[in-house]
């Protein structure tokens, strides 16, 4: 048998104190499909990255067609027939179709970039997806004007400019309409037939089936096995299995804090008029309407893999983004056009980025802590007072620092992350939006944030929560709402909140 | 289905950015001519054009590092320099070998200032308007420590040459010609096409394997270069030396490029729209003087152009966003 088009083994990968891989493996042989599967967090999109020469990884082997190789830049992956589909854009949309396929890449003619070429080549790859375009596209059209679709399947046509034989597409349907799959799909199969590798990455157990010859499947950074996909019968036994692989068939709903997850608040079963948040149709750009009521006190995750539109809408609760529908705080009816508005309304947000979007980290701590407050310390500012109101947040939170005056960016990413929630503790908010805050902060800071999270619900405190750590959905809220392409696909509680069901439902399985 | 995918109108023109600039150009020569009935003699033109092209010349220069994404404020120190690099090492009894080695000599120094802007900016990240201004005083010094005080010429068979007239088209004339067909060749290059890349979105270019700080480096060298060309235009039409000579032609540069359509936040745009906006500045200078306006409406007339240019997007999205 020949040697595989790629194989992958032992890939590992540190940032900084979170080992995103530990030994992740794949091959890949001609006129295959191989589908990556894994939870969030299991690693698959980073062994995506090192496969394609983004990522340096810290050890492991690379072998194309049996040699080994070593992949230092897309650049050098793509000359050695290693050609990805990103879900994040690489097209610049001032240049035309054409100049961007062939960005990077363009063919020269007695040293001039052959346009004619360039033009001609583009104008017979765009024909591959002839007829499903829902505008017209031609070598000549701007990437401007192209929607989001088009956009990817400009991409999709760009890494094929290079000929690859195996092409990673890593996301690559998430916003394509069904005949666009279609016919990508029909085209995976003649590419396949024709000898190409090709390794198929979703969020879509339905596209995974109908795709893929293989999957395997990763989980907490390995490679944990893989299931032959191709004249399966069972479908469903089939799921399992990979269900199975993915959650390693383990419990973690009761990792930690079992004694101190709140339990349902009793106002739950009152009607709208008793509950601290209530949605009727509320919907923001592609997210379907959602119909959703929490009670005073209740905590409530957002799940599913990340990117499913959960930030999107934690943002559009903040009024960050336009959005439909009706919103009631506390039995009133709301309508929050900014975050201004919903900061006096009593909703605050936690965002994940912390460094780019919470924090002031050249500033010291005290200004980060009273930014949103200052008003309530008249002019001149009462610095006493608001002295003493950040110096009991610092120590409610048990924040650990030199002073108040310190920077910022001397803290620890646990303790800045404190800083985050402070401030908003500080306005005393109803319904408090957490955006994955628990990132990339150590299990000492995430367990003190667990039991302020608790203490917060004790005082009333309505909470939604999305985070990329199934586990911490799964061991915190009462509830989970699952997300798929921007749709509650599933509500999980009481004996469906574990951890088979959550990655059940994140990929749609049936 | 739409089977058959035309570009849509305006597409074809997407290169032609600087229609509305020749537009507004028309309007202003129109001005002109009302002011100044004497204009298209051809002594009045000939005139004009030897006053534009070094000013053209800088604003190609400059239009190509704004497309790439950055900013240059050390141009006018940089035509200084060549100036006066120029006049030292040219004397007005110099011969034809003397004259070939002061401007390789001013090229080279161009391309060096430009090779200092570059690995600062594409190297070591700093902020391309902190750095180029800072470099400006850099070479600014140098220029006066070469030249203290103004003075030197040029042999009298160089700019007679500049003010005359070849074939019955003006000298400067032909240099215009000459600049735009550098262009037209160099747009067809691997370079700019991986400017307007870098320009309109370097992470998506250096996805696709564009090696984005080489771009950028060579965008600041490519200026210096043009800066050193735009000096010695600029010396045969003054036929002296002067330490201070291009301070005034930094903000002139860039407003020139904006004026012809190029987005400041780089990715769009071209050298023939800067030309076009040189001409365009020139003759409002023109009408400034005819009108018996004070001189200083014209950096008025300027920094209202600036203003314009950056709000004109946001602008343009809200009145679109509304309707």
């Amino acid at each position: 048998m020949s040697p595989p088009l790629l194989s992958a083994t032992g890939v590992a990968k540190r940032y900084g104190a979170v080992r995103a891989l530990v030994d992740g493996a794949i091959e890949v042989h001609a006129g295959e499909v191989v589908a990556l599967l894994g939870a969030n967090g299991s690693g698959k999109s980073t062994l995506g990255r090192v496969i394609t020469g983004i990522t340096k990884p810290d050890a492991g082997t690379l072998a194309i067609e049996g040699v080994v190789t070593h992949v230092s830049s897309p650049t050098r992956a793509r000359r050695l027939g290693v050609a990805a589909v990103y879900q994040e854009l690489s097209l610049v949309p001032d240049l035309t179709v054409a100049e961007n396929v062939f960005l990077g890449n363009e063919p020269t003619r007695l040293g001039g970039v052959d346009h004619r070429h360039l033009t001609r080549v583009t104008a017979e790859l765009l024909a591959l997806f002839e007829g499903v375009f829902t505008v017209p596209v031609t070598p000549l059209t701007v990437v401007q004007r192209l929607p989001p679709s088009e956009r990817q399947l400009v991409e999709i046509v760009k890494a094929l400019s290079r000929k690859p034989r195996v092409l990673i597409l890593d996301e690559a349907t998430a916003s394509l309409g069904g005949r666009q799959v279609d016919r990508l799909f029909q085209l995976v199969g003649t590419w396949r037939d024709r000898g190409m590798g090709l390794v198929f990455i979703s969020h879509r157990m339905d596209e995974i089936f109908r795709v893929a010859d293989r999957a395997v499947v990763l989980r907490d950074g390995a490679t944990v096995g893989q299931l032959q996909l191709r004249g399966t019968v069972e479908r469903r036994a089939a799921e399992q299995k990979l269900v199975e692989l993915m959650t390693g068939g383990g419990e973690v709903g009761a990792l930690f804090l079992d004694e101190a997850r709140p339990q349902t608040p009793a106002a739950a079963e009152h009607g709208a008029a008793g509950q601290a948040l209530s949605l009727r149709g509320f919907a923001s750009g592609p997210l379907a309407p959602l119909d959703l009521d929490v009670a005073p006190g209740e905590l409530v995750g957002l799940g599913g893999l990340q990117g499913q539109g959960q930030e999107r809408l934690l943002l559009a609760l903040f009024g960050a983004l336009p959005h439909r529908g009706s919103m009631s705080l506390g039995g009133e009816q709301v309508d929050l056009r900014n975050p201004r508005q919903a900061l006096r309304a009593g909703v605050a947000y936690v965002p994940g980025d912390r460094n780019r979007e919470g924090l002031l980290p050249v500033r010291p701590i005290l200004e980060n802590l009273l930014l949103p407050s200052w008003r309530r310390y008249g002019t001149p500012l009462r610095m006493r007072a608001a002295r003493h109101d950040a110096a009991g947040v610092a120590t409610e939170l048990n924040v650990r620092y030199s002073g108040l005056d310190a920077n910022v960016a001397t803290l620890s990413g646990g303790n800045a992350q404190k800083i985050v929630i402070g401030k908003w503790l500080l306005r005393r908010p109803r319904l408090l939006l957490l955006n994955d805050p628990t990132k990339g902060i150590d299990v000492e800071a995430k367990e003190e944030f667990y039991s302020l999270l608790a203490q917060l619900q004790a005082d009333g405190t309505t909470v939604l929560f999305t985070s990329s750590d199934d586990a911490e959905l799964l061991g915190l809220c009462q509830r989970v709402l699952v997300l798929q392409d921007g749709k509650v696909t599933a509500e999980l509680s009481g004996a469906t909140l574990d951890r088979n069901h959550l990655v059940a439902a994140s990929l749609g399985a049936r | 289905m739409l089977a058959e995918a035309r570009p849509a109108r305006g597409e074809r023109f997407r290169n032609l950015t600087f229609l509305v600039p020749l537009l507004i150009l028309g309007v202003a020569v129109l001005l002109n001519y009302l002011l100044q009935p004497n204009l298209f003699q051809p002594r009045v033109l000939n005139g004009n054009f030897r006053v534009m092209l070094p000013l053209m010349v800088l604003a190609a220069g400059q239009a190509i590092v704004i497309i790439s994404g950055g900013i240059d404020l050390s141009v006018g120190a940089v035509v200084s320099l060549v100036n006066v690099l120029l006049v030292t090492f040219v004397k007005a009894d110099s011969g034809w070998s003397a004259v070939l080695l002061g401007l390789a000599i001013g090229v080279a120094a161009g391309a060096a200032a430009g090779a200092l802007n570059g690995l600062c900016v594409a190297y070591l990240r700093l902020q391309p308007i902190v750095t180029t201004y800072a470099t400006s005083f850099l070479f600014s010094g140098i220029a006066l420590a070469i030249l203290p005080r103004p003075g030197g010429a040029l042999p009298r068979a160089l700019t007679t040459f500049y003010r005359s007239a070849p074939l019955g088209v003006p000298a400067a004339a032909l240099g215009i010609v000459v600049l735009i067909v550098t262009w037209w060749a160099l747009r067809r290059t691997r370079f700019a096409q991986h400017l307007y890349g870098v320009g309109g979105d370097a992470a998506a270019a250096r996805a696709s394997g564009v090696a984005v700080a080489w771009t950028r480096f060579s965008s600041y060298v490519v200026m210096g270069v043009f800066a050193a060309f735009s000096a010695a235009m600029l010396t045969l039409s003054t036929g002296s030396g002067n330490a201070r000579l291009g301070d005034a032609m930094t903000l002139s540069s860039i407003v020139a490029v904006v004026l012809g359509g190029t987005r400041l936040a780089g990715g769009a745009g071209g050298i023939t729209g800067a030309v076009i906006g040189v001409a365009i500045l020139t003759i409002i200078r023109n009408l400034i003087t005819f009108a018996n306006v004070p001189t200083w409406y014209q950096t008025l007339i300027d920094a209202t152009i600036i203003l314009a240019a950056l709000a004109a997007p946001g602008a343009l999205r809200r009145i679109r966003g509304r309707a």
